[in-house]
């Protein structure tokens, strides 16, 4: 065994080029994999955090499902309910600070915690930096977080001036939370208020004062010591028949946040896999050609008594040397890109992540995947090498059609791995079998795309050949004729380029549709120009913000709209509340069924909701069915009298809509989330500054839609990056791969380049004839990658959900791709056409 | 019937100048501190119209020569004229024009572009000076070499559906198309059996004949070196020994065989 291994590091030194180059193919590829697990526990981590800060020592959450919150009625209900030990109501809003001379200018927004000083405690910590925590039930007393204390100007005795639905609500800090607070999502801008003081803010001016503790907007409950989760959950599921609530345990709440990374770590997982399955076939590339080269040494070994297992273990040695190199390399190359990836998530704030998790579980996944992939990939050439006769001193090209069946049994056998490898990779969240299912269909069309490349070889490096021949015919005759000198060499050069290049073009193609599902609504569905929103429901109808914008010179419209929840047969939907008149005026919506005047009349008359084409099709209702949805008061009636094709997205979908009539009186919606404000045609520019006024003076936040649009672009595109640049080391490896396929065609073409030098090619002509190869083989690499691309890009996009359909094709996309292939492969070229151009003629042509 | 090499027979009243001359030549290759003498001291002149001969053991230097008289390498001292003027330090740009112009080379393994037909390979040196084989005046040059070799009728075959001696035949006219003044050939019977070797020889013994071609042959073949009018015996890297056979049309290698061993070799 000792004699293997210095016979195998021997022959990798040999080549140190190449083999450097194949060992960080392999490190990338272990990278990936050790990246994509480490964000993945990380992103598990934070989860699991949250989960922690949220919810404490509870064991359970009802959380209010209406914004009216829990009443006093239901929270009666609750406090009859056996087997709790500690109920600890809590009353959650947004709001601002009224800002104060001499501290600095806020615009953000804070998150207002309302709590019972003596109950929290029991459930949840609330560790103090300084200071003295809450004591009355219904002081005028605060806590604040450091950050807020630290970005406001604020300390133990300051006064805020918290703004609500009427007269702002006073208070004094007493303590400083330490650091972000409890609240997450808040970027640490909270401030804990006793829970009698918080409803104050509710409260509109002129209303009496609350008797009772009601609109609460979430209990979290201990149970007694002995009683079973399930039971209590059970006895407050038979208590509670007041209102709509959301009861969830811990676990819940993880897997939910779990479910929306899903997508993201799916993603991820896959690219780690397909990365590892271009770094295998450039592994078994090189491993194949130095087979080749070495294809007298191991036919004399064979000769001088070696048995065909001693020549395999050669090969496997040499595989094993790479592999271990490889994957120490990507454990380092791993930890450093999950930093980077982490710190480019939590820049975006779409995922919460405090930063990556490397796991002893991902190291050894990452050498595990290196190793066997290395080792897979080392099965054919071994076995080639092995096949070598003892008297094959002689150079013998074999078969071309049998290396290529050897191959695609070789191929099966690593995709067979990888499979495995990446079902493992998967997030622990992936029950939905679709994932899986999808993540193989993508490799099985990978695959079937580099296996069909040999076959269309020629036809394809005619074609693109085309270009490089209109300007350099010489050259591009013999790149062509070495191109096809090894056709599964090029097949498998340009095999890892394709799979590299197709993820470049499907995330093109699904980060495209993603961006405009994400915002072609807005143009479709908002009727305006600008949207003010606003953090907390703010009043409409008489008197209210949207009457008080319309009545601006200038301003054409403007309609208030406010999203919540609807309980409907066991599920939650999403809805809008509309004014029906408005989009009639406006002209929005896209009717797919039902007669639009009739319909937004009925919407505005209440008792009826339009649904969009997609919703109505998953819930089985259609034009006139009647839906029962459940309230605090009962089951209320609505029908169906008009089917939309896009409405306003919500959490899962597009979102119902109803009247403002309903919403306000029977679903208990307090107020509009946003005022939608259309210019009348002309006067934008001057009518603008006085509504952004109006909305500073309100503290609402106005956006024009292109802004809002843009918004929304901005933060997918930052997740398409990450997976982009994921996506990008298989075809950093395919350009390794191009180095190693082209100085060893150099190499085996020396004889006929010296014969061509003699003839008179120029040192020039020499090195464009190895860059126009290069060029050709990228152009291949980007045309089948391309076509590749498009449909894993129909299969990613299909499973989406929320996204549309995927445009036909990503012109852009594959424009990159080819100009990417393109230019690799020639970077990655210009040492072998060095080479290749420095060859002396001499040496060239001495004889064998 | 006694055939005169047509350019080697001087016009009246004009001294006929070589058309390749080597004075003092010496190559020296460094290995691992030892220096190794390839070529030592060689001066030799050649004729045009001429075909000389290079014969001599393996490792004599042979191949060393012939790549110094071409100007594929440079002397370690000594210089090579070619029609007069000397090779010896020519620039990458001036050697690739001097290959393009006036030498033509065939070696051992024959290396045509797989893809390309007959007519293809044979047109290379012009695809590679920027001219178009496919003009009138390109294309009669390429079918007269085709011919030469002959190999009229193949003109569309791609080497992989030729023989080894027609893909050396294709090699030779590819060496001979831009009517160089010199053409080299290394051992271009080597890798051939006896016969094929023949129809190689046969070839460029016509382009002699025929065009006028002047010709160094490097070979350890007596039969092969039978073909030239005049053999130059290498040994350790030295001419040793000037063997004139004259042109003669049966290239029997009986009369050089018997000079050989006279000499002792
Ligand atoms: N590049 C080189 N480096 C070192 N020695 C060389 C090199 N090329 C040729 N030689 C040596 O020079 C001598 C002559 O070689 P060569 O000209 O190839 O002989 P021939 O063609 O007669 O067989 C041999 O001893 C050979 O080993
Ligand atoms: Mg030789």
């Amino acid at each position: 065994m000792r004699g293997f291994v210095r016979y195998a590091w021997r022959a990798l030194a040999a080549r140190r080029a190449r083999t450097l180059l194949t060992v960080v193919g392999v490190a990338l590829g272990v990278g990936v994999v050790v990246a994509a697990l480490g964000v993945d526990a990380g992103l598990d981590a934070s989860i699991d955090r949250t989960v922690a800060s949220m919810v404490g020592r509870a064991d359970l959450r009802v959380a209010a499902f209406e914004e009216t919150g829990l009443s006093a009625g239901t929270l009666a209900q609750l406090a009859g309910v056996p087997g709790i030990a500690v109920e600890a109501p809590a009353l959650e809003r947004k709001s601002y600070l009224v800002s104060q001379p001499g501290r600095p200018v806020q615009t953000a927004p804070v998150t207002v915690l309302g709590v019972e000083p003596a109950v929290e405690p029991r459930v949840h910590d609330l560790p103090l930096a300084r200071g003295a925590p809450l004591s009355g039930d219904a002081d005028q007393t605060a806590l604040i977080t450091q950050t807020l204390a630290r970005t406001d100007g604020l300390d133990v005795g300051s006064r805020l001036s918290i703004l609500g639905m009427g007269a702002p609500v006073s208070v004094t800090v007493t303590g400083i939370l330490a650091g972000d607070g409890p609240e997450l999502g808040s970027a640490g801008r909270t401030v804990v208020l006793p829970i009698r003081t918080a409803m104050l803010l509710n409260v509109a001016d002129g209303a009496p004062a609350p008797t009772q503790v009601d609109g609460v907007t979430r209990v979290d409950i201990v149970r007694a010591s002995g009683a079973p989760v399930d039971q209590v959950a059970a006895a407050i599921g038979a208590a509670l028949t007041l209102q709509p609530y959301v009861l969830s345990q811990p676990r819940d709440i993880a897997a939910s946040l779990r479910a929306s990374t899903l997508d993201v770590r799916s993603t991820m997982a896959l690219l780690a896999a397909i990365t590892l399955f271009a770094a295998a076939i450039m592994i078994l590339n090189t491993m194949a050609m130095t087979v080749v080269e070495r294809i007298r040494e191991l036919g004399l070994l064979r000769a001088a008594g070696a048995s065909r297992g001693q020549v395999t273990r050669v090969v496997f040695t040499q595989a094993l040397l790479l592999g271990v190199g490889g994957s120490a390399l990507g454990v380092a190359v791993g930890v450093v890109l999950a930093f980077a990836a982490a710190a480019w998530l939590r820049a975006g704030g779409q995922l919460a992540i405090d930063g990556p998790v490397i796991t002893v579980w991902a190291v050894a996944a990452g050498v595990a995947a290196g190793m066997g992939v290395t080792l897979v990939a080392a099965i054919e050439p071994a076995r080639r090498a092995a096949g070598i006769s003892p008297v094959a001193v002689l150079r013998v090209r074999a078969d071309l059609g049998q290396l290529v069946r050897s191959h695609t049994r070789w191929l099966v056998a690593v995709v067979a791995a990888i499979g495995v490898i990446a079902v493992l990779l998967l997030p622990g969240g992936a029950t939905d079998l679709s994932v899986p299912l999808r993540a193989i269909a993508v490799y099985v069309l990978l695959l079937v795309a580099v296996l069909l490349t040999p076959t269309v070889l020629a036809p394809l490096a005619r074609l693109v050949g085309l270009p490089f021949a209109a300007l350099l015919r010489l050259e591009e005759r013999l790149a062509r004729a070495s191109i096809r000198r090894d056709p599964s060499r090029t097949a498998l050069t340009v095999g890892a380029l394709v799979i590299g290049l197709a993820m470049v073009v499907a995330l093109s193609a699904v980060a495209g549709s993603a961006r405009a599902s994400a915002t072609a609504w807005l143009a479709d569905v908002v009727p305006g120009d600008e949207v003010l929103t606003a953090i907390a429901p703010v009043p409409v109808g008489e008197g209210g913000v949207d009457q008080q914008v319309s009545a601006i010179d200038g301003v054409q419209l403007a309609t208030p709209l406010a999203s919540f929840d609807l309980a409907y047969a066991g599920t939650r939907l999403d809805a809008v509340a509309i004014r029906g008149a408005d989009f009639l005026a406006d002209g929005r919506l896209d009717f797919t069924a039902g007669d639009r005047t009739a319909a937004l009349r009925a919407v505005d008359a209440g008792g009826a909701v339009i649904l969009p084409e997609a919703r109505a099709a998953l819930l089985h209702v259609g034009l006139g069915d009647t839906m029962a949805v459940a309230t605090s008061r009962g089951l209320v009636d609505l029908k169906v009298v008009g089917l939309v094709a896009r409405s306003f997205p919500g959490r899962t979908g597009d979102a119902v809509l109803v009247g403002w009539g309903d919403a306000l009186n029977r679903f208990g919606v307090l107020g509009a989330d946003a005022i939608a404000v259309r210019y009348a045609p002309g006067r934008q520019a001057d009518a603008r500054p006085q509504v952004e006024a109006l909305a500073r003076q309100l503290a609402l936040a106005a956006s024009p839609i292109s802004v809002v649009a843009g918004a929304v672009g901005d933060a997918l595109d930052r997740l398409f990056g990450l997976l982009d640049l994921l996506a990008l080391a298989a075809v950093v490896i395919a350009a390794l791969g191009i180095v190693n396929t082209l100085s060893m065609n150099t190499l085996e073409r020396v004889r006929e380049i010296g014969t061509l030098r003699a003839a008179g090619m120029s040192r020039r002509q020499v090195w464009r004839s190895v860059l126009v190869e290069a060029g050709i083989l990228g152009a291949i690499g980007g045309l089948v990658g391309s076509v590749a691309g498009v449909l894993v890009g129909l299969l990613l996009g299909g499973g989406a959900g929320a996204a549309g359909p995927v445009d036909a094709v990503p012109w852009s996309a594959v424009g990159l791709a080819m100009v990417l292939g393109v230019a690799l492969a020639m970077l990655a070229a210009a040492q072998p056409a060095r080479i290749a151009s420095r060859v002396p003629i001499v040496t060239a042509v001495r004889g064998e | 019937m006694t055939l005169q090499p047509p350019a080697a027979a001087p016009a009246p009243g004009r001294t006929v100048l070589p058309i390749l001359e080597a004075r003092s030549l010496t190559r020296q290759y460094r290995m691992t501190g030892e220096i190794v003498e390839a070529v030592r001291g060689v001066t030799l002149s050649v004729m045009p119209g001429e075909f000389v001969a290079l014969m001599g053991p393996s490792g004599s230097g042979k191949s060393t020569l012939l790549q110094l008289l071409g100007g594929l390498d440079q002397p370690t001292s000594g210089e090579v004229l070619l029609e007069g003027e000397s090779i010896g330090r020519l620039s990458d740009s001036d050697a690739t024009r001097l290959r393009r112009e006036r030498t033509g080379f065939v070696f051992q393994s024959f290396n045509l572009v797989p893809l390309m037909n007959v007519v293809e390979n044979v047109g290379l040196p012009f695809t590679i000076a920027g001219q178009d084989p496919r003009s009138a005046d390109l294309s009669a040059r390429i079918r007269e070499a085709i011919a030469l070799v002959e190999l009229t009728g193949k003109e569309r075959h791609k080497p992989d559906q030729l023989s080894a001696g027609e893909q050396q035949r294709v090699a030779v006219a590819r060496a001979i198309v831009t009517r160089p003044a010199l053409l080299f050939a290394d051992e271009p019977t080597g890798n051939l059996d006896f016969r094929t070797g023949t129809g190689i020889l046969d070839a460029l013994w016509r382009t002699c004949v025929e065009r006028g071609q002047t010709i160094v042959l490097v070979t350890h073949d007596a039969k092969a070196a039978a073909y030239a009018d005049r053999v130059l015996v290498v040994g350790d890297g030295e001419v040793q020994d000037e063997i004139v056979l004259g042109r003669r049309e049966d290239h029997a290698a009986a009369p050089l065989i018997s000079r050989l061993a006279l000499l002792g070799l």
